[in-house]
């Protein structure tokens, strides 16, 4: 989106905000068939910081890194049979705007559901709604769970069964499916051409007595280019350094492991989140995210305390090359150099954050948040701050722990 | 003996209040509860706390039951929340949200109020909704929880 785009959608949204006494709240059924709804959130934020990003944010206030607005028609064609989808406007540079969703619905029986066509990834708890403000109590989920996803959507198929016996809840959903595009990494989106097959993920949710348990496990065949590091492979290849040009290479299979815990009752809400990713990339071959929060409801506001932190494991290059001689003399050190610089030059430290928030739901279908969160990283180079869209830092950066705090506020619309 | 009488008057006094105050207050809880009624015949089985929560939450219970819900803000729906739901009122519109946006679930149809609700549910086979339990109910509905 340019600047101008950018201005016009900041304008239209603050006309919505504006609007909003009079915009309807409940999703308008168009005719009998075709029903409309949507959801819209204008959010700004500032760090106070000289000289770094977190989140898009900067030191210079900016309402443009999350607003969005989404439109969501369906069309039922029968009563167990519909077609949705869904369009969002985002205001980032680093969110395609577009077609998040187009799916075919099928509801067989009460309890089973299946879609087909394209489907938001059910990685983590609040993976598939991460666009929908409303729908948590933060300004943004915790960074270091869910701006360390892959990526949002997926082609393919997916079935959900949800059934109450006498003491639990259950629900299951199990798909299928491909991926191509674009890769999160770290707290950003990173320039690579992803390209998933063969994804295949199980989720299962109990519940009892209000307590809430989430498992799920998602697994698929990675093949993504990373432009930058093409030349530097086939060279690699050519000295016969393959181990080396194997451990650059992202080929081979991606597994994400989740387990969460709720519990609310009509005074207070728990969550707690702990989500692990290995890929095939020896650059980011392990890493971890967890948060806890603890929330207490009075009347229509809520305020929550929420920690959280990440982890970044076994970002080791191989040892075939010697270790470069300073200067390089040779051509074997210069590629020993480059060879071990995209290491230098990874994310592969730890960032813990604390945050305090609050969220008054107004009026139906409408809420307020403001958030006040500090982040420190407790190993250098956890990638938040201030990693460029390459993926990787800038040679000759300063590997220092960095700190700072985020100031966010936004409102939420859901129609 | 005076003393006596006295006392036994003054203890038969403070018991008869004491119980009027229970009864009261038993009386208020009556209109505090909460039943759930259906438009089902009446062999169907009752259900647990946990399948009403969950079949208001989307869930099913094995057969067909389409929910019915009162507005926010209604005073019966605070106490369904309450007593059954066991949720705040912004956390359930919260969950509402998540379902729909991300297209696994759609909301409890929703009448205005208890009278609406009522006649909702005698015209609708197969409806489930909550009222008061001082409310007087229509011969073909059943209850199939009470908080009582």
């Amino acid at each position: 989106m340019t600047i101008t785009g950018r201005s016009a959608f900041l304008i239209n949204a603050c006309l919505a905000g504006g609007l909003s006494a009079s915009l309807p709240t409940q999703a308008m059924e168009l005719t009998d068939n075709f029903e409309f709804s949507g959801f819209a959130r204008i959010a700004a934020g500032f760090l106070d910081s000289e000289d770094k990003y977190l989140d898009g944010y900067t030191n210079d206030i900016s309402a443009t890194q999350q607003s969005l607005i989404a439109i969501q028609p369906t069309y039922h064609f029968t009563d167990s049979l519909s077609l949705t989808s869904q369009l969002i406007a985002h205001s980032s540079e680093d969110r395609d705007s577009g077609v998040e969703w187009l799916y075919m619905s099928y509801r067989p029986s009460s309890a089973w559901h299946i879609r087909a066509g394209r489907l938001r990834m059910p990685f983590f708890y609040y993976s598939d709604s991460v666009d929908v403000g409303y729908s948590y109590p933060w300004m943004t989920p915790p960074l270091q769970v869910y701006n360390n996803y892959l990526f949002s959507t997926f082609d393919g198929v997916s079935a959900s069964y949800f059934y109450s016996g006498p003491g639990f809840g259950l629900y299951l959903e199990g798909y299928y499916g491909n991926y191509e595009g674009d890769l999160y990494l770290a707290g950003g989106k990173i320039d690579v051409d992803a390209k998933l097959t063969d994804m295949t993920g199980l989720v299962m949710m109990l519940q009892r007595n209000n307590v809430a348990l989430r498992l799920s496990y998602h697994s698929g065949f990675n093949r993504t280019t990373i432009p930058q590091l093409e030349p530097l492979i086939n060279t690699l290849r050519q000295y016969n350094f393959n181990d080396s040009a194997d451990s650059l290479g992202s080929d081979g299979d991606v597994q994400t492991w989740q387990v969460s815990l709720s519990y609310d009752t009509p005074l207070s809400f728990y969550r707690a989140e702990w989500v692990h990713t290995r890929t095939p990339f020896d650059l980011a071959s392990n890493f971890s995210g967890y948060y806890a929060m603890a929330g207490r409801n009075i009347q229509d506001w809520s305020v929550f305390l929420t920690l959280a932190g990440t982890e970044y494991k076994d970002v080791n290059p191989e040892r075939e090359l010697p270790p470069p001689s300073n200067p390089p003399a040779t051509e074997l050190d210069q590629l020993s150099a480059a060879y071990y610089s995209v290491f230098d030059r990874t994310p592969n430290g730890t960032i813990n954050s604390i945050s305090l928030g609050t969220r008054w739901d107004f009026r139906p279908q409408m809420a307020l948040k403001a958030e006040i969160g500090y982040y420190e990283e407790n190993s250098e180079r956890s990638g938040y701050f201030d990693t460029p869209t390459s993926g990787s830092y800038l040679n000759g950066s300063d590997p220092e722990k960095e700190s700072a705090t985020l100031y966010q506020v936004g409102w939420e619309w859901i129609f | 003996m005076d003393i006596l009488m006295k006392r036994i008057t003054l203890r038969l006094i403070l018991t008869s209040l004491l119980t009027l105050v229970c009864n009261s207050s038993a009386l208020a809880d009556s209109s505090d509860d909460i039943v759930v009624v259906a438009n089902v015949s009446h062999e169907q089985a009752t259900l647990t706390r946990e399948q009403v929560r969950n079949l208001f939450m989307g869930a099913s219970v094995g057969y067909q039951l389409y929910p019915v819900a009162l507005p926010p803000q209604n005073r019966t729906r605070s106490l369904f929340n309450a007593k059954v739901i066991g949720m705040a009122e912004s956390r359930i519109q919260s969950y509402w949200a998540q379902m729909k946006f991300t297209g696994r679930l759609t909301p409890p149809e929703e009448v205005r109020n208890e009278r609406e609700m009522l006649a909702y549910l005698t015209h609708n086979k197969g409806s489930i909704g909550y009222l008061t339990a001082d409310t007087e109910l229509p011969e073909d509905l059943v209850v199939l929880f009470s908080t009582d």
